[in-house]
């Protein structure tokens, strides 16, 4: 089990140690045109943890995962990343980011192994083909290389968006909705990668809608209401479940 | 440093392999600026166009001795240079246009530029990559267009060929870093159709109008002066490419 803990007004380590958190963040915050979108998130979450991250449509979820990727900056408070700021080591840091989404993030007339060699070149990997040829055969994709991703199915796409995500091995994964579109059978197989990641000692970030498949992944959850933390907890108390929905339905 | 021009390589690379996988963009620019020059040679009138080659005599040969010189033009001044130069630039905006959308284009199907971010890139190594695609993409467009406008219009290169080379290198260097820039603003924001080009256009107007007051000056008057506005190409080069190395990164948007 992972052990979140959510402390806004801890003390920061002075360096970056092996040991440092992957992710803490102390009042993080982002305003769009006057409109709150996250509100004083502070959390730390430790190497190998595995975080669900909940919420209704519109809390937050995918905007903070997008500013723990770097993508999109906060516009209050802090964050770090493997104990360095991110706002001056954004590019470095990306190096130990992984990503998947309900978009596959891949070129869509790119044969799939030519998409993960051109991310693994990108990402300065050595011997980027052989990597690719590798996470294909471990996303069951070894038959379909020669294919372009506007060839395969969903649940194909999905598998290969992880492929992406891991070719430069990233030690934090976050995945954004990645059971959306997805039929029971591939559900179950990303599933089994997750856990098959975290297992590995990836440090994984869930945002998901489904609270019980959620529960039974994580470690720990926390749920997103209006930008704020609504809740923090560890998974496994057999009310939890009820608890998160009746924030997100309130 | 190094590692900056490989991943500008392995970055321009991949468009350079979607495209030539899909032909998407070229295949469409190529006939538009083809059509353009052909409906602009047609609306300019005969006397505009090459004239047929006397007996014995080469096209250019002929064209030096045809009395149909451009409105304007000086005396002694080739007949289609100046129709021919604009025609030619007026292809180049339009179908330059359309490169900068589909080089763009590529990274906003299935979040595909979300994934670029992500990666461990400076942002003006992703616009310096772009900026070579679309350099790439315009430079085989030349390579099409430029013989069927001087068949069409009948002007003569060969006095000059080098610098015509170069003027169009220069100037092409400065289009698509205004272009590129511009494209990605665009494609971050909902309004997209005909944005880019009322965008680019008025911006590459000075860039536009030199380089052709140049070509006209070089091969229909065969001025000495013909390289006199090459610092104002220059200019221009330099302060688009610094821009879009900065603002790359406020522009685009995962």
């Amino acid at each position: 089990m992972s052990t979140l803990s959510i402390n806004p007004a801890q003390d920061w380590p002075a360096a970056d140690t092996v040991t440092a958190p992957v992710v803490q963040t102390q009042g993080l915050g982002r305003v769009v045109d006057d409109r709150v979108i996250l509100r004083d998130i502070g959390l730390t979450l430790p190497r190998g943890g595995f975080l669900a991250l909940l919420g209704a449509n519109g809390a937050g979820k995918s905007t903070l995962l997008f500013c723990l990727a770097t993508l999109t900056p906060a516009t209050s408070g802090r964050l770090l990343l493997f104990g360095r700021e991110v706002k001056k080591d954004a590019a470095r840091l990306r190096a130990r980011i992984g990503m998947i989404s309900h978009q596959a993030m891949l070129y869509r007339d790119l044969p799939a192994l030519e998409n993960l060699t051109f991310f693994g070149r990108l990402y300065g990997v050595a011997r980027p083909a052989q990597k690719a040829a590798e996470l294909l055969e471990m996303v069951k994709l070894a038959d379909w290389r020669y294919e372009p991703p506007k060839n395969f199915s969903r649940g194909m796409l999905q598998r290969l968006a992880i492929a992406r995500s891991l070719m430069h091995d990233p030690d934090l994964l976050l995945a954004d909705e990645p059971f959306t579109g997805l039929d029971v059978r591939a559900s179950r197989q990303l599933e089994d990668l997750l856990r098959q990641l975290h297992g590995a000692g990836k440090t994984i970030i869930l945002t998901h809608h489904n609270i019980a498949q959620s529960l039974e992944l994580a470690g720990r959850v926390v749920v997103l209401r209006r930008g704020r933390v609504a809740l923090d907890a560890p998974t496994g108390s057999p009310a939890l479940a009820q608890s998160v929905e009746e924030i997100l339905v309130s | 440093m190094s590692r900056v021009w490989s991943q500008i390589a392995v970055l321009a690379g991949k468009d350079l392999a979607i495209e030539a996988r899909t032909r998407q963009t070229l295949g469409l620019v190529v006939v538009l600026g083809i059509l353009i020059i052909v409906v602009l040679g047609l609306g300019l009138g005969p006397q505009q166009m090459a004239p047929a080659p006397a007996p014995g005599m080469g096209g250019a040969a002929a064209a030096g001795a045809t009395p149909g010189a451009a409105p304007g033009a000086a005396p002694g001044a080739a007949p289609g240079a100046a129709p021919g130069v604009a025609a030619l630039w007026v292809a180049y905006l339009f179908a330059g246009v359309l490169c900068f959308e589909g080089s763009m284009a590529v990274e906003r199907h299935d979040g595909a530029l979300a994934g670029l971010l992500l990666a461990p890139v400076d942002r003006g190594v992703l616009y310096l990559a772009k900026l070579v695609t679309n350099l790439v993409l315009m430079l085989v467009l030349a390579l099409v267009l430029t013989p069927v406008a001087v068949l069409l219009f009948g002007f003569d290169l060969s006095p000059a060929p080098g610098s015509f080379a170069a003027i169009m290198a220069i100037s092409f260097v400065g289009l698509a870093a205004v272009g590129t820039l511009f494209a990605a603003v665009v494609s971050s924001s909902r309004l997209q159709g005909g944005l880019l080009a009322m965008a680019i256009f008025p911006v590459s107007l000075p860039l536009v109008m030199t380089s052709t007051q140049m070509l006209i000056r070089l091969f229909g008057q065969k001025s000495a002066s013909g390289l006199s506005g090459l610092g104002i190409l220059l200019a221009f080069d330099v302060i688009y490419l610094v821009a879009g190395w900065l603002a790359f990164e406020l522009v685009l948007e995962p």
